[in-house]
C-alpha cells in the first residue's frame, strides 16, 4: 500500500467564480468507445507539438500505432486506426483559428493490425523516458498540448497531479480516473521514480467523490513507494490553472515570466500521465476519452474515441443529429472556441465537444463596476486592460499587466456589460507574443549583423597585421641583404 | 430573506435598477419632511434627464431605446433632483439636469465615458451660476410646505415661510458668532425629537439603510462609504475640541449629503477610482477636501466641488493603488511559503 493523505485545501483562490457545473449532464451514462469511423483526420501542423512533416504518403498503408506525422518538437503522431492512407489534403480543423490546414486523411479497414513500440522494462534513465514520450507522442491532454517530455527536469522535486477539472461540464478527466486510475498512478510513479521526485500532489476538486475513491482504491492496491498527497480544493473556477494550483496545493507562487518546472514543479493531466504509462507498455496514444455534453444532445456522456475521429461522428454517438447543430464549442463554456465544421477531426487536446443553446446578450458599454477585477484569480484590473485594448493601447494593456492574464474567461462571466473581456485578452496576447517574436527576429538580425561585422573587421585587421608582418620581414630581409653586401663590399 | 448574490447582478440594467431601489427610503423620507417639492423634482429631473438622453443619442447617430432602457440616465436624473434644494423651480432642475447628461455624460462618449460623476458636475454648474437659489431654497424641516406651496415653489414663487438655508450654512455664517450652547437654542434642534437636528437624522437613517442594502447585494464595496464617513468623523472630531468654533461631529455626518454622497454618489464607478484600494483613497480625499471646504470655503456643502476634484485624481490612484499582480514580485518560496 502506497502511503497518502487526503488533507482539505487550506488556501484560497484569489477571486475566481462558482459557475454551474452541469457535470452530472455526462457522467449518468457509462463511458464507451465509439465505433471506428469511416474517415480519420491528421492536422499535420496543428495535431500539437508544433509544425509538423507527414511521415506517410497517399497510398501508404498504415497500421494502429504507425508514425505518420513527426513534429519541430520532436513528437511523433501516430494512425490511430489500420487503414490506409487516402489523401493529403487542405481540411477544416478543430483549432481555435478556424483555418483549414493540411491534413492526413486515413481510410480505415477495420483490421486490428498493430505497429506499437517495444514495452520498456524498468529501470530506465530519464532520457530514455523522453524518447519514449516523443515516440509515443504524448502531450498535455489537458487541452493545452505541451509537449510532456520538455517539463522533466531533474532539479523537480514534486509531481502535481491536475485533477481539479474545474471548467463546468467537463467529465472526461474525472471519467479517466473511475476507470483507469491503476495507469495514472503507475505513470505517476514511473515518472516520479525516474526523475527521482518524492511527493506527487493529487489536486482534486471536491465535487467528485467517485474520483476521489477510486484514486484511494488504487493507492491501497499500489505498491509504490511514492508518497501520495491528496489535496481537496474547493470547487471554484478556475483552481485547476496550473498557476492556481501550484499555489492552493503548495504555496508556491510561480513567478510572472516563468514556469512551474522552474519552480521545481511538474504540473500534468491525469489523462497523460496514463498516456505515459501505457507508452511504456509500449502503446503510442491512438485514443482520448472525450466528453460530449450539452443540453443539446440527446444522450450526452464520455466516450473513447480514436484521435482523428470527425467531430459529426461523435456528435452521432449521442444520438443526436448533427444537422440540427449550428456549433459546437470545444473545450469547454469558459476557455472553450466554437467549432462549425463538423468535418474536423478530433486532436489530442480535444476534450469535450459542449452543444448548447445560449442567448446572446447586447454589449453595452463598461462602466467600469470592477465586477471583473474582484473575479480575476491573478489579481488583474481586466476593466483597466479592456480600456487600454480597445483605445488600441497594446503597450498600456502589457503595462497593467496583460501578460499575466491566464485567460480562464472568469471576467467574461460576471461582467454585468456582457463584454466579451476574454476574447480582446486572447487577441492582444496574442498580438503581444507576435510583437516579441519581431523583436527577436529584429534583435536576432541585429546580432548576426554586428557579429559580421566585427568578424569583417577582425579579418581585416588580421590581413592588415600580415601584411605589416611581410612588410616588415621583406624590409628585413632587404636591410640583411644590405648589411651583407656591405660587409662583402 | 433576501437572497444574498455571489456577485453584482449580472447586468448593468440590474446595477442600476438594485441603486434606484436603494434610493426608495431616502426619497420617501425626504418626501416626508421636506414636502412634496422633492417628488417635483424627481419627476422634472427624469423627465429632463430622458429627453436629453434621447436627443444626444438621436444627435450621435446611436440606437435610443437601450440606453433609455437601462436606467442609467434615470438614476442621473433622480440624484441631481435629491441634490438639489427641495423648493427649486422648475427651470434650475431641468438646467441642472441636462447639463449633466448633455455636458457631463455625452460630451465625453456617453455611458462609460465621462471623466467625472455627470450629476456632481450639474449640480457645480448650476451651483456656481445661480448660487442664491441654490443656497435659500431650503426648505425647514420643521415647516414644509403644502402641496400646494411646494406647486408655487415649483413654478417660481416660493415663500420664505418656509424656505431658508440649511444647517451646514447656519453653522457656518449665523452660528460661527455663537457658543455651541448657544446654538443648541436654535428651534431646528430645540424640537428635535431625537436629540440631533430635526427631520435630517431620519432622512440620513433613510439613506443608510438603502446604501446597507446596496453593500449587502454587492453592487457597491465598503471601501467608498467607510473612506468617507471615516474621514468626516475623524477630522471633524478632530477639530471639535473647542466645541465654540467648530461645526459639530454629528452635523458633518448627517446634516450634509455625507450619507447620501457616501453610498450614491462617490460610488459611480465610472468616474471614480477602480481598485478596492484605490477607492478608500478616492473616498478618503474626497472627505479630506468635504471638510477644507465646508469649513474654510465659500460654498457651505462641498461633497460636489471634492467629488469633481478627486474624479481628476482618479486615473493618478488607479495607477498607485494597481493591486500585487500574483507571480509578480514574487520569489521561489519553498512549500508552505505565505504569499
Amino acid at each position: 500500500m502506497a502511503e497518502y493523505q487526503i488533507r482539505r485545501c487550506d488556501r484560497h483562490l484569489t477571486g475566481g467564480i462558482h459557475p454551474e457545473t452541469h457535470k452530472q449532464l455526462s457522467t449518468a451514462e457509462p463511458c464507451v468507445f465509439v465505433e471506428t469511423p469511416t474517415r480519420l483526420l491528421f492536422p499535420i501542423h496543428f495535431s500539437g507539438g508544433g509544425p509538423g512533416e507527414a511521415l506517410v504518403r497517399v497510398g501508404d498503408p498504415v497500421a494502429k500505432g504507425t508514425p505518420i506525422i513527426r513534429c519541430q518538437s520532436g513528437i511523433v503522431h501516430v494512425a490511430s486506426r489500420a487503414g490506409t492512407v487516402l489523401e493529403v489534403t487542405d481540411h477544416a480543423m478543430a483549432h481555435p483559428s478556424s483555418e483549414r490546414s493540411a491534413c492526413i486523411v486515413i481510410e480505415p479497414d477495420g483490421l486490428d493490425r498493430q505497429d506499437y513500440l517495444s514495452p520498456m522494462n524498468w529501470p530506465f534513465d530519464a532520457e530514455t523516458l523522453r524518447e519514449r514520450a516523443i515516440e509515443a507522442g504524448i502531450l498535455g491532454l489537458g487541452g493545452a498540448g505541451f509537449p510532456s517530455f520538455k517539463k522533466w527536469s531533474n532539479r523537480t522535486q514534486t509531481l502535481i497531479i491536475n485533477a481539479a477539472e474545474c471548467e463546468p461540464y467537463l467529465t472526461a478527466d474525472d471519467t479517466l480516473i473511475r476507470i483507469d486510475t491503476h495507469s495514472m498512478i503507475r505513470g505517476a510513479c514511473l515518472l516520479s521514480r525516474t526523475l527521482d521526485i518524492q511527493t506527487i500532489v493529487i489536486g482534486i476538486e471536491d465535487n467528485k467523490p467517485e474520483a476521489l475513491e477510486a484514486i484511494e482504491c488504487a493507492l491501497k492496491e499500489s505498491r509504490s513507494d511514492c508518497f501520495f498527497d491528496i489535496v481537496l480544493l474547493d470547487t471554484k473556477y478556475p483552481s485547476g490553472s496550473a498557476r492556481q494550483l501550484v499555489w492552493l496545493t503548495l504555496g508556491i507562487e510561480v513567478p510572472t515570466g516563468s514556469r512551474s518546472v522552474e519552480a521545481g514543479v511538474i504540473v500534468h493531466n491525469p489523462g497523460t500521465l496514463a498516456a505515459l504509462s501505457r507508452a511504456i507498455d509500449g502503446k503510442p496514444i491512438t485514443d482520448r476519452i472525450v466528453t460530449l455534453t450539452g443540453e443539446s444532445f440527446t444522450r450526452p456522456k464520455n466516450v473513447i474515441a480514436p484521435i482523428g475521429t470527425p467531430i459529426s461522428h461523435l456528435i452521432a454517438a449521442t444520438d443526436t443529429n448533427p444537422q440540427s447543430l449550428h456549433s459546437v464549442i470545444i473545450g469547454g463554456p469558459m476557455m472553450g472556441y466554437r467549432v462549425t465544421d463538423f468535418s474536423a477531426g478530433i486532436t489530442k487536446t480535444t476534450n469535450c465537444l459542449l452543444a448548447r443553446e445560449v442567448e446572446v446578450q447586447p454589449e453595452s458599454p463598461c462602466i467600469r463596476c470592477g465586477a471583473c477585477a474582484t473575479a480575476c484569480p491573478v489579481r488583474l484590473q481586466p476593466q483597466q486592460m479592456v480600456a487600454a485594448l480597445k483605445g488600441d493601447a497594446l503597450n498600456r494593456a502589457i503595462h497593467e499587466g496583460l501578460g499575466d492574464c491566464i485567460e480562464c474567461a472568469a471576467c467574461n462571466a460576471v461582467c454585468p456589460s456582457n463584454i466579451p473581456l476574454a476574447e480582446w485578452f486572447r487577441r492582444g496576447r496574442f498580438e503581444m507574443k507576435e510583437r516579441a517574436r519581431e523583436h527577436q527576429q529584429a534583435s536576432d538580425a541585429r546580432d548576426r549583423f554586428e557579429a559580421r561585422n566585427t568578424r569583417l573587421e577582425r579579418l581585416a585587421q588580421e590581413q592588415e597585421a600580415k601584411r605589416a608582418a611581410r612588410k616588415a620581414k621583406s624590409a628585413d630581409a632587404l636591410n640583411k641583404a644590405r648589411k651583407a653586401r656591405e660587409e662583402i663590399s | 430573506m433576501i437572497h444574498r448574490p455571489a456577485y453584482p447582478p449580472r447586468e448593468t440594467r440590474l446595477v442600476m435598477r438594485s441603486v434606484l431601489i436603494a434610493l426608495l427610503p431616502g426619497i420617501v423620507a425626504m418626501s416626508l419632511f421636506f414636502g412634496a417639492g422633492v417628488l417635483l423634482n424627481l419627476a422634472t429631473a427624469i423627465v429632463t434627464a430622458l429627453l436629453s438622453e434621447a436627443l444626444c443619442l438621436k444627435l450621435r447617430h446611436r440606437s435610443i431605446q437601450p440606453r433609455l432602457s437601462d436606467w442609467s440616465v434615470v438614476l442621473t436624473g433622480v440624484l441631481i433632483a435629491l441634490s438639489l434644494p427641495q423648493a427649486a423651480p422648475w427651470w434650475l432642475t431641468i438646467a441642472a439636469t441636462a447639463s449633466a447628461v448633455i455636458l457631463g455624460k455625452h460630451l465625453y462618449g456617453g455611458l462609460g465615458q465621462n471623466p467625472v460623476n455627470p450629476a456632481m458636475l450639474g449640480y457645480a454648474l448650476i451651483l456656481i451660476s445661480a448660487p442664491v437659489a441654490m443656497t435659500t431654497l431650503w426648505i425647514n424641516p420643521l415647516n414644509p410646505p403644502d402641496v400646494e406651496a411646494a406647486w408655487m415653489a415649483f413654478i417660481g414663487n416660493p415663500s420664505d415661510a418656509y424656505t431658508g438655508a440649511t444647517t451646514l450654512e447656519l453653522y457656518q455664517s449665523e452660528f460661527s458668532a455663537l457658543t455651541a450652547l448657544e446654538a443648541k437654542q436654535h428651534p431646528l434642534f430645540a424640537n428635535a425629537q431625537l436629540g440631533f437636528i430635526y427631520g435630517y437624522e431620519w432622512v440620513a437613517l433613510a439613506y443608510l439603510i438603502g446604501g446597507l442594502w446596496l453593500l449587502y447585494q454587492r453592487v457597491i464595496s465598503w471601501h467608498t462609504p467607510v473612506g468617507l464617513l471615516a474621514t468626516l468623523l475623524v477630522i471633524s472630531a478632530f477639530f471639535s475640541v473647542d466645541p465654540d468654533t467648530a461645526t459639530p461631529v454629528w452635523v458633518h455626518l448627517i446634516a450634509g449629503a455625507s450619507i447620501f454622497a457616501a453610498f450614491f454618489i462617490l460610488t459611480d464607478p465610472v468616474s471614480g477610482a477602480t481598485s478596492p484600494k484605490g477607492r478608500l483613497w478616492f473616498a478618503i480625499g474626497v472627505g479630506v477636501l468635504t471638510y477644507i471646504i465646508r469649513t474654510y470655503g465659500q460654498y457651505p456643502d462641498a461633497i460636489a466641488f471634492s467629488v469633481l476634484m478627486m474624479n481628476f485624481a482618479a486615473p493618478m490612484i488607479d495607477h498607485y493603488t494597481r493591486p500585487r499582480i500574483m507571480g509578480r514580485e514574487a520569489s521561489i518560496k519553498g512549500p508552505g511559503g505565505q504569499s
